[in-house]
């Protein structure tokens, strides 16, 4: 929309979309509705073939999705302690092994049915799988439903998903970078070991990782945690295990006040960059290819929707919640978000059809709505009476 | 009575019981601090019904007010023996008032006539705190004396 290049117009077009973003948030909180879906929108509008192209800032904002990857695994990894890692992979897996089955089910049948190869099935299972943290711990805290005898139970799932995400990137990390039988799985087996490695590492000596991390100010704790984590992500990606997983390992092995405060500073960058990255993900989706996709959308979040309120429904009821409670456990489980396009942009990135770009887009707006709504309007959808 | 414990990954932990009515009472107690208290619904024994929301200060403060010190039955008393006493808390914030400064340099006694008879910081409380007692931001202050008395203190201290 600038013809000429240079710094202005790279300033406008950034001020432009990070405004835009303001303007559809705003919106998307008056109405309580996450503001996910509305972000991709905005970037599916000003992309190739929408209504407002970017060229200058398309560089900058290719290097800010990368920083917004990061930053989002980082603080997925700080949200829980090495402690709350353990014990739910000790307490929770019969629930967690559920939810992976009939997380991934749907996608790997539906990337197998669109002929998109293993590796777009692989990619597509973890869409389908992940659960939105982001959106779900945000709306169980709005809801007050923090106190509510299910929420143990929706929580625990998804420290499982976290869990299952460390071991998944670098699975599919190796898969879209096309390696060999034996370099790939000699891949996976030391991404894996870096994952038990950080565990126990946060487990074990979390203070002193802490305290090789902690600072006196804010301004020394952000640029200590971020130069090692962007280090560390570097070299993840250099070694094929995805930037994201060297992100994340960061997050699990820092823990205590580190942890919190760096939740703290960090929190804000992450929701800019985020931000930007959502965008990014939406200009690659040409808006032209998305509607016929709609249909394949909406069945998919039908069918993997109905498994995960089965799962969660399962769960709860093994946790002693009555049927309402495992309703809405089971509602609860039911929005995609930023993990799911995580996973769809790696795919994008590495070549993977480009329609798998587009079906991820309306799933994942597919899934934040309708996911947020029936968590909000959960107590109103009427149960047949027990037998 | 058995108190239940449950973990919330990410947020922190919650404490449960049912009381010898049969109603149910629940406690979040959050990383930072914060805490919050639920009733449970009857019909739907897993859903909390309300629920309130309090700072680490003002917990303390609660647990003072349900008897967990001798502090809150001795003021009781006093309140029946003397007519006219006026007794109040003050949260101090940060930056304001004297947060961050002695009770001496605010010359309450000798200015309002109220006095300051205890300060409750955290899960400790000082009774009867002498003028060099520095306050800090998140204190709660017992202040007690006339109504006009007490008034006055509290604007001195929260500025």
């Amino acid at each position: 929309m600038v013809a000429a290049g240079g710094a202005s117009a790279v300033l406008l077009e950034l001020g432009l979309v990070l405004l835009v973003l303001a303007v559809v948030g705003r919106g998307a909180a008056r109405v309580g509705l996450p503001s996910i879906p509305l972000y991709l929108l905005a970037g599916l509008a000003m992309g190739n073939g929408g209504l407002v192209p970017l060229d200058a800032s398309d560089e900058f904002i290719r290097v800010g999705a990368d920083v917004g990857v990061v930053l989002l695994l980082l603080l997925l990894g700080l949200e829980y302690t090495g402690a709350e890692l353990r014990d739910g992979l000790r307490s929770n897996w019969p629930s967690g092994t559920v939810d992976l089955v009939l997380g991934v089910a749907p996608g790997l049948v539906t990337g197998w049915l669109f002929g998109w190869g293993l590796t777009g099935a692989v990619a597509l299972a973890g869409i389908t799988y992940i659960s939105s943290s982001g959106i779900i711990a945000k709306l169980l805290d709005e809801l007050d439903r923090i106190p509510n005898r299910e929420t143990p139970v929706v929580l625990s799932v998804l420290v499982m998903e976290d869990l299952a995400m460390a071991a998944f990137l670098p699975i599919l990390g190796v898969l879209l970078a096309g390696a060999g039988l034996l370099e790939g799985s000699l891949t996976v087996a030391a991404a894996v070991a870096a994952v038990t490695l950080a565990l126990f590492a946060s487990i074990r000596w979390g203070r002193h990782v802490s305290s090789l991390i902690a600072a006196g100010s804010n301004e020394l704790l952000l640029l200590s945690l971020l130069g090692v984590t962007f280090l560390v992500a570097g070299v993840a990606e250099r070694v094929q295990v995805s930037s994201a997983v060297g992100a994340f390992l960061i997050g699990v092995a820092v823990s205590g006040t580190v942890a919190e405060a760096g939740r703290r500073v960090l929190t804000p960058l992450r929701d800019v960059f985020g931000g930007l990255f959502f965008v990014f993900f939406g200009l690659q989706v040409d808006p032209a290819s998305l509607p016929p996709f709609l249909g394949a959308a909406l069945l998919l979040g039908l069918v993997s929707g109905v498994a995960k309120v089965g799962t969660g429904w399962w769960a709860a009821r093994r946790a002693g919640i009555g049927r309402r409670g495992r309703l809405r456990a089971g509602l609860s489980l039911v929005p995609r978000g930023e993990f799911s396009i995580v996973i769809g942009g790696l795919a994008v990135a590495a070549g993977v059809d480009s329609d798998l770009g587009a079906l991820t887009a309306a799933y994942v707006m597919v899934m934040a709505v309708a996911g947020s709504l029936l968590m909000r309007y959960a107590d109103s959808i009427p149960l047949p009476s027990a037998r | 009575m058995d108190v239940f414990e449950s973990r919330l990954p990410g947020v922190g932990v919650r404490y449960d019981f049912t009381t010898a009515a049969g109603q149910q009472l629940g406690v979040v107690v959050r990383r930072d601090g914060v805490r919050e208290v639920a009733l449970y619904d009857s019909d739907d024994p897993d859903r909390s019904r309300a629920s309130v929301t309090v700072s680490e200060a003002e917990a303390a403060v609660l647990v003072d007010l349900l008897g967990g010190s001798k502090l809150t039955e001795r003021l009781a008393d006093l309140r029946h023996e003397v007519e006219g006493l006026s007794i109040e808390w003050v949260t101090m914030r940060n930056g304001v008032g004297l947060a961050g400064r002695t009770i001496g340099d605010g010359r309450i006694r000798t200015d309002t006539g109220a006095s300051v008879v205890a300060v409750v910081r955290g899960s400790t409380s000082v009774p009867g705190p002498g003028p060099e007692f520095r306050f800090e931001a998140g204190d709660v202050v017992l202040v007690i004396g006339t109504a006009a008395a007490v008034g006055a203190a509290s604007a001195v201290l929260s500025g």
